[in-house]
């Protein structure tokens, strides 16, 4: 459903030949050093990461500096408090957390004199059932494929979704997420339609599966409706809604995550 | 109210029989050759420089004067003038019909007064525009267009290039009310905006109100566009059309019964999807892209008293990619009037008017497959009524009683489907209103034109309705039945305008007036889109309501040969709305949940010089405006500029006759960028390079200007039929007018990033045009 104003727009960029694009040279503001927090628990054991940077320039490289010397700590509803190392820095970690649906935590991270805090509920697992690849309508003749995720939404139950997409290894740049609105309880076909990277027979394709909580989700699906800036949508760009108090940028998620691959075929 | 209405019109009848002695000369105004009445045609006396009247949108007038001898003077712009002297010493009809101007007498001197209405008439902030200029404006693909001439005119402003939207004096594109016949029309674009629903062909008149609107009025902010279908010859048969680059469209009119009724059936159909078929990609040959439309209308006169018009608009778009999606939407209008002369003083118009937009959004991959549907659907019935009071007095005062019948959304699938069924409860509601006004000459100089309008609205049940608090949790929810009242909102608008006038050629203009909207656009997209979604006011969303105060100076010289208008407004506006974060408002059952209320303030100068007549004619409009909303949880409830905000804004058309085969036209515009949001930082989140942004509309999209040029080529005379061709080029110097920019990771140079700049119609577009009559 989310889909329509895409197919719409990518309808309308192939139609109007003398649409063009060229890179411009715009002088920008520049409102930088501020926090940016990416904490994410999963549900597969191994270090988790709470990742603390800042954000730079529209015209500086894409490098981020890192906030070190914070103290990270995350507590479960069962009273357990873990505390998380600066592995590298401004990558604060730990290794023996694994999350457990339905679990709340509680994030706190504390620098340069300031506390901030943020929840998230582990939601319970959905199985990521397939991920398949096949012709692309919107350009079949060049032989170009999409990739479509199948899962099994349980009935009855609020879920909420998000895709990471790699092709050879590479991540699209896309954000991809889904809830039940539409869908509750059925066998879902979800397309991950992009423009970033052309997917043809021979690629090695990975899909994870993440299932969010409903404020992460509100955080994504913001970013993702940014996406569609093109003709027949968008909307103001804005700083998505974030689970983090005080206000910061970034996000605290505990998610489950599961991934499949597949070689695409002619 | 209607109890109100007849008291005040009895007691101001009886007021007047005890006057002096006083005939009234009453009749219709037409076109010679096809019998098409003629509105806003102006009738004066010579000798009682106070007197005058204008047609209204029947072509009827009626001037109630002392008994004298009187040369009676009937104007209208592109029209010879008439004088006819009369002997008043009864109350008479006078039926007159006027003859257009052929090329030649264009340049001859006119006698006496010409038509200097701009000046006189108290009217402010209108627009007429006439459909031969409309029809010598350069359009991009040879496809004349109302809609896209109308943001010409200053204060009027385009949603964008291939946008049919417009925003008047700062209002949004949902706060115009589009009437075609007195019937709404919701969506007046194909083709997701590039082209407007209005066929040029079948209109006779168009006039926007930007300001001073008068009380018969009602139901948006920021503006009227109220559009009149052509009637149909009543003398001949006569067909006309016209074959261009990307659409065809063909006219037949003529009359039912000579002099006494007529039709005109007007047809028009893209044909961009048979270029499509023949594409060697089977992912577009594949794909449907066409939009169609049909105008119809009829009229019968029984009598000199009593006169029907019937008339309809049906249009349809598709799009679609075969086995893929397919969508479609259209607009169904139709409207039955019936006018009746009580006396000769008296003027009613009854209308029943059907108005429908729907749309149908549909995949067809197996696994995807659904079909969602979404209807508004409207039932009014409008009595208006006009009475001559005297030759200072024109009363006009009527009702209406609207009814909405909204179906927000529907979602049907298959078996197979991953989509579940779903269904948003249906709307209904009834938008009711009571005006009167009058139009007083008080004196030779001083014209006021008063009113006032009681609007109602009414939202009913049967269904669920829900109260939220601001975060968007649902706080009550209750259920009604059928027919029970929801939420009822009253609202006066009082309506003032005046001129004062200086000498025949300058006039002073002031108005204020107040207006209220029932019924919301919402998309949270930037422009327009099929999937438009309409909400009545409710327990959670308020009437919107805009105060608007107007002052101006008028001006005409060299013989009114020129026009010249300088206006100032300031607009308030409360209970505006906008949307949360993330919101999903297609198919949701709570979607009053995702919108957040504001106000706003638009404030602005326009200028405006205007050469009537001549080889050479045309306009200058210059617009310097200010546009800015105020919400809670938009940068700390500071004023910002809303996205159609537009500092500087230029139009200037030219058109030139340069023999009698050839004409030449040309129109350039120049407008600051839009109010947009850009970055001021990034970071990176998901793996994703992600944007920081600070406060909203901050920066501005590079400014936009554009030439484009056409030229007509007559045919040679000829007895049975008549030809010409147009030419145009659109965006002659091929300059990039910027419709979006983007930001992303840059495709050349690793780990950086890069603003990209989108433009619609980055080369100059050629078109021409066969048209033709017999």
């Amino acid at each position: 459903m989310k889909t329509i104003p895409l197919y719409i727009l990518v309808f309308f960029i192939l139609l109007s030949a003398s649409s063009c694009d060229k890179v411009i040279d715009l002088k920008l503001g520049s409102e930088t050093g501020e926090l940016v927090i990416e904490g994410v628990i999963t549900n597969v054991k191994g270090p988790q990461y709470i990742k603390l940077t800042t954000n730079v320039a529209f015209s500086n490289t894409n490098t981020y500096p890192p906030v070190t010397g914070a103290q990270v700590t995350v507590n479960d509803q069962a009273g357990h408090t873990y505390t998380f190392t600066e592995s590298a820095a401004g990558v604060y970690s730990i290794s023996q957390l694994t999350g457990t649906a339905a679990s709340v935590y509680t994030m706190h991270v504390s620098t340069n004199g300031k506390n901030y805090t943020a929840s998230s509920t582990m939601p319970k697992q959905v199985g990521l059932g397939s991920i398949t690849a096949a012709k692309n309508s919107f350009d079949s003749d060049n032989n170009k494929k999409k990739i479509t995720v199948h899962y099994s939404d349980p009935k009855g139950v609020v879920n909420q979704y998000k895709f990471l997409l790699y092709v050879n290894g590479v991540q699209v740049k896309r954000v991809f997420v889904n809830n039940d609105d539409f869908t509750d309880g059925n066998y879902v076909s979800f397309d991950l339609i992009q423009d970033d990277i052309d997917i043809y027979p021979g690629d090695k394709v990975t899909v994870e599966m993440q299932c969010i909580d409903k404020a992460v989700y509100t955080y994504w699906l913001t970013l993702m409706q940014q996406d569609y800036n093109g003709p027949g949508g968008g909307v103001t760009p804005s700083d998505p809604p974030t689970n983090i108090t005080p206000q910061v940028l970034g996000y605290f998620s505990a998610q489950t995550i599961q991934t499949k691959s597949l070689t695409v075929k002619e | 109210m209607a109890r109100f209405l007849l008291t005040t019109f009895i007691l101001l009848t009886t007021f007047i029989s005890y006057a002096q002695k006083k005939f009234t000369i009453s009749g219709t105004i037409k076109d010679t050759a096809t019998g098409e009445s003629l509105i806003g045609a102006a009738v004066r006396i010579q000798e009682i420089s106070s007197a005058g009247t204008s047609t209204n949108s029947y072509g009827f007038y009626s001037l109630t004067v002392p008994e004298g001898e009187y040369t009676l003077i009937f104007t209208y712009i592109g029209y010879e003038t008439q004088f006819q002297k009369i002997s008043f010493h009864k109350s008479q009809v006078l039926n007159i019909v006027l003859n257009a101007k052929t090329d030649l007498q264009e340049v001859v001197i006119r006698a006496n007064k010409p038509n200097n209405d701009n000046v006189s008439s108290p009217q402010m902030g209108v627009e007429k525009l006439n459909m031969t200029q409309i029809n010598q404006v350069p359009v991009v693909l040879g496809e004349r267009d109302i809609l896209k001439t109308i943001t010409l005119m200053p204060g009027i402003k385009t949603a964008g290039e291939g946008n049919t939207g417009f925003y008047v004096r700062g209002g949004a594109s949902d706060q115009n009310l589009i009437l075609l016949d007195e019937a709404t029309v919701y969506n007046a674009s194909h083709l997701l905006g590039f082209f407007s629903t209005f066929n040029s062909d079948a209109i006779k008149d168009v006039s926007i109100y930007k300001g001073g609107m008068p009380a018969e009025y009602g139901g948006r902010l920021s503006s009227v566009l109220d559009i009149k279908m052509n009637e149909g010859n009543n003398k001949d048969f006569t067909v006309q059309g016209g074959i261009g680059l990307i659409a065809s469209r063909l006219k037949v009119e003529g009359p039912l019964v000579k002099d006494k009724g007529s039709f005109m059936i007007s047809a028009r159909r893209t044909y961009v999807d048979f270029l499509l078929k023949a594409s060697s990609d089977t992912s577009i040959s594949g794909s449907s892209l066409y939009f169609y439309d049909v105008n119809a209308k009829a009229n019968y006169h029984f009598n000199d008293k009593n006169a029907i018009y019937i008339s309809g608009y049906f249009g349809k778009d598709v799009l679609g990619l075969k086995n893929v999606f397919g969508t479609n939407w259209g607009n169904s209008t139709g409207t039955i009037r019936f006018n009746h002369l009580f006396n000769n003083r008296l003027f009613s118009n009854t209308s029943i008017i059907y108005s429908n937009y729907n749309y149908v959004v549909q995949s067809f991959q197996s696994n995807e497959s659904f079909k969602a549907t979404s209807k508004i659907m409207d039932v009014n019935l409008k009595e208006d009524m006009q009475y001559s009071l005297g030759s200072t007095h024109t009363l006009k005062f009527g009702l209406n009683i609207l009814h909405h019948d909204i179906a927000p959304g529907d979602i049907s699938t298959t078996q197979v489907s991953s989509f579940n069924e779903k269904h948003v409860e249906q709307r209904y509601g009834y938008e009711t209103a009571a005006y009167l006004s009058d139009e007083w000459k008080a004196s030779d100089q001083l014209t006021i034109l008063y009113g006032l309008r009681l609007s109602g609205m009414f939202l009913l049940g049967p269904g669920t309705f829900k109260t939220y608090d601001a975060a968007g949790n649902t706080l009550t929810s209750n259920a009604y039945g059928s027919g029970s009242i929801v939420k009822k909102y009253f609202n006066l608008e009082p309506r003032l305008s005046a001129s004062f006038a200086i000498n025949d050629e300058n006039s002073i203009k002031a108005s204020y007036n107040r207006n209220t909207q029932n019924i919301h656009l919402l998309s949270n997209s930037t422009s327009s889109t099929p999937t438009d979604l309409y909400v009545m006011s409710s327990n959670n969303i308020k009437p919107e309501i805009a105060d608007q105060v107007a002052t101006g100076f008028f001006k005409n010289f060299k013989d009114n040969t020129y026009e010249f208008s300088a206006e100032v407004y300031y607009k308030w506006l409360q209970n505006q709305i906008d949307y949360k974060d993330g919101a999903q408002l297609m198919v949701n059952q709570d979607v009053e949940s995702l919108l957040t209320y504001g106000t706003g303030r638009a404030y602005g100068i326009e200028l405006f010089l205007k050469k009537k007549y001549g080889r050479f004619n045309g306009w200058i409009g210059y617009t310097l405006s200010r546009t800015e909303r105020k919400f809670d949880a938009i940068d700390n409830g500071k004023y910002f500029p809303a996205r159609q905000d537009r500092t500087h804004d230029v139009s200037v058309v030219g058109i030139y006759r340069f023999s009698k085969r050839w004409s030449f036209s040309g129109t350039f515009i120049y407008a600051t960028g839009n109010a947009v949001t850009y970055p001021t930082g990034k970071y990176n989140v998901g793996g994703l390079t992600t944007f920081s942004y600070s406060e909203r509309n901050s920066y501005r999209q590079p400014s936009s200007n554009r030439l484009d040029i056409g030229a007509t080529l007559e045919g040679k005379e000829h007895k049975k039929y008549h030809s010409s061709w147009t030419f145009s080029i659109y965006n002659i110097y091929a300059h990039r007018d910027p419709y979006t920019i983007t930001f992303r990771d840059s495709k050349t140079v690793p780990n950086t990033t890069e603003a990209v700049e989108t433009s619609i119609f980055a080369t100059l577009i050629p078109s021409v045009t066969w048209n033709f009559k017999f």
